[in-house]
């Protein structure tokens, strides 16, 4: 009996051990690298790339234990019952041709793209030109200079699960270096209610040590010299509504 | 359509959470309103169903399918966001077009309160480009305030223009016991109600944003031969189909090769529904409308924020940029108004199952041009005089799908 309990035992401790295992997988791939490398190549004449470099910075608690039923509910009158069904799983976002772009971001650079026949330029970039009459052209890869305008933007006083903490924010879509595109992302260093339509802005990266080379890296703040304007009824209104808002946040459990 | 029905729309529980026992509270009460309608003689199912995520469950369709006795019966599943009951009507009515099916019932659903509501809103914005728009905090009330705070400012329409609109649609659904309004807050809303509501996102307040639901949605579309035969006297014609699509992030429309080859240098901007426009455009020509305003009768539209229902009215072509403003403030949209929009509550009111909307956005339309409101609804009040031609409109993304329809009563 002990032994078979034992049994159960290991066997779930296995399924929760995914984690250190995958990433032990990791190290001995990087180790035996040029040895697979050449192996391969001499039986396959597709090249594929390997991945040495693995940075891992997921939060306590993401344990990739797939699909559990963790409960169940049972309503007073007995005659209904619902599950509780957990999902926890990490996902590989392959990035391919936009890589440049991506790897920009660990450097502190923006790269977008730009359609070598009709100029248009782009960020996000596209890889090849949205005007059908330039036939998909592949386009080229640009360094933006780091500054640009609000297009648009918002106050967010609720926001997605894993967004709720960093509220309030602006939101807003910037045009940066000229391009035919508007950008989503934070403008922090302001009051929100003081942000305006049209106001110059820059991009600002994360220092170096916390980058993942994705969209996170980076937010904007006030162009150099921006002031706020004078307060205006709106502005107060925004103010008014957005006050609430931090102490909301504050009452937030973890 | 020879008929439609939808599940109470709820959140929580209900009692009737099954996807099962859902699809045959709507095929029951379908069978009840056109007794000659058999399951028998379909020839196709169509299902509208946006996110897998919420049930957990991939092809959920084939639950409900084969828990009908539908095997062997050929079927597909449309997703298109927010628009995929638009677009599932679109497959349905190409089909039946074709002349290679005939009876082509649609079923949608979405099971919205399975998760947390924020976690809710982060699953339906998975269908914003996660790379971009996701990860730096956006979810679509966020985009919707960015896109409409823009817009406001340069059509003049103010925040309390909004409030009106949701009040409208809230004290709309209030005269349906099926609604979510209905039967959860159960309340008439004043202008004062809203604009004191708490910011979602500037300018949107928690009674612009439409509601996260539970519900699901069946409608029968079939070709004219078999309406006639088996529902004579209570059909519609849908006279019109428009389908249309914009870019995934907003940022990017703002001139883009597309739109401004059509329409010119600087549209739409992040501000305007330019899909809503296009499909609208396809669909008036095709219902030969000239004056959407004048020759439409009702029109049930995809509310999902209250500045949204204003940024569509400037789309559908029912006001331009000098008097959108006025349109709302004289009460056109309103019951007894020049042209009724929502009268049925719209998501603002009834809900928004996402795979279900556009389906009870049909239904409802459907109710108004055969003269049914006052069967379905508590009271006649939100039937609308004499309609004969009636518009729906499905919209999915930040505008990125839109779909319009023209039902006539033939």
């Amino acid at each position: 009996m002990p032994a078979a309990a034992k049994k159960v035992k290991s066997g779930s401790v296995k399924k929760t051990k995914v984690v250190p295992v995958k990433k032990t997988k990791a190290v001995p791939q990087k180790k035996t690298q040029p040895a697979s490398t050449t192996k391969a190549e001499a039986k396959m004449p597709i090249k594929k790339p390997n991945f040495s470099k693995v940075v891992d910075c997921r939060p306590a608690g993401v344990a990739e234990t797939g699909l559990v039923f963790t409960g169940y509910e049972v309503s007073d009158d007995g005659i209904l019952i619902n599950h509780k069904l957990h999902y926890d799983q990490l996902y590989t976002l392959r990035n391919g041709s936009n890589s440049k772009h991506f790897l920009g971001f660990l450097d502190g650079k923006i790269f977008g793209t730009r359609c070598p026949k009709c100029g248009d330029k782009f960020f996000p970039p596209r890889i090849t030109c949205w005007d059908l009459t330039c036939k998909m052209e592949q386009t080229e890869w640009v360094e933006l200079k780091p500054v640009g305008y609000v297009h648009t933007f918002t106050i967010a006083g609720w926001s997605g699960r894993s967004s709720l903490k960093r509220l309030p924010f602006v939101l807003a879509y910037g045009i940066i270096d000229g391009c035919k595109t508007a950008v989503a992302n934070f403008l922090l260093g302001l009051d929100p209610w003081d942000a305006e339509f049209g106001m110059p802005i820059k991009v600002v990266f994360k220092p170096k040590a916390e980058r993942l080379g994705a969209m996170v890296d980076w937010h904007f703040e006030p162009g150099d010299g921006w002031t706020p304007g004078p307060m205006t009824p709106e502005k107060e209104r925004m103010k008014k509504m957005t006050l609430p808002v931090y102490e909301w946040v504050k009452t937030m459990k973890e | 359509m020879i008929a439609g029905a939808t599940t109470p729309f709820d959140y929580g529980p209900t009692g009737f959470e099954s996807i099962e026992e859902q699809a045959v509270m709507c095929l029951k009460e379908i069978q009840q309103d056109v007794p000659d309608f058999s399951l028998r003689d379909v020839d196709l199912m169509v299902y509208s169903h946006f996110s897998v995520h919420f049930g957990h469950q991939l092809c959920p369709e084939w639950i409900v399918h084969d828990h009908l006795g539908l095997v062997g019966v050929p079927q597909f599943r449309v997703e298109n966001g927010g628009n995929t009951g638009g677009s599932a009507l679109y497959a349905a009515w190409l089909a039946v077009k074709s002349g290679h099916h005939h009876i082509v019932p649609i079923m949608g659903w979405e099971t919205m309160d399975s998760v947390s509501q924020s976690q809710g809103s982060e699953f339906i914005a998975l269908a914003s480009d996660i790379r971009y728009e996701l990860m730096v905090g956006g979810i679509y009330p966020i985009f919707y305030a960015a896109l409409a705070l823009k817009w406001m400012k340069e059509n003049n329409v103010t925040e309390e223009d909004c409030a009106r609109i949701a009040v409208k649609n809230r004290n709309n659904a209030m005269e349906n016991a099926k609604t979510q309004w209905y039967r959860n807050e159960h309340k008439y809303l004043t202008i004062d109600d809203v604009m004191n509501s708490r910011m979602i996102a500037y300018p949107i307040k928690k009674y612009d944003c439409c509601l996260m639901t539970r519900g699901m949605a069946a409608v029968i579309i079939c070709d004219e031969e078999h309406a006639k035969n088996i529902a004579p006297d209570n059909y519609v014609v849908i006279d019109g189909i428009g389908l249309s699509s914009c870019t995934i992030r907003a940022g990017d429309r703002i001139n883009i090769p597309g739109w401004t080859e059509r329409y010119g240098e600087g549209y739409p901007d992040i501000t305007e529904f330019a899909a809503c426009r296009n499909a609208a455009e396809y669909a008036y020509k095709h219902a030969h409308i000239d004056n959407p305003r004048k020759q439409i009768h009702v029109a049930e539209i995809h509310d999902a924020f209250s500045t949204s229902e204003a940024q569509i009215y400037k789309a559908l072509g029912f006001a331009t940029r000098d008097n959108v403003a006025q349109f709302i403030r004289d009460g056109c949209a309103e019951i007894g108004g020049e042209l009724p929009v929502n009268p049925g509550g719209g998501l603002l009111g009834y809900g928004h199952p996402v795979g279900a909307t556009g389906l009870m956005s049909l239904t409802e339309c459907f109710y108004q041009l055969t003269g049914m409101i006052g069967k379905k609804h508590l009271s006649k009040r939100g039937q609308i005089p004499n309609a004969e031609v009636g518009l729906i409109n499905s919209h999915a993304g930040t505008g990125t799908s839109i779909s319009n329809f023209i039902l006539r009563r033939p």
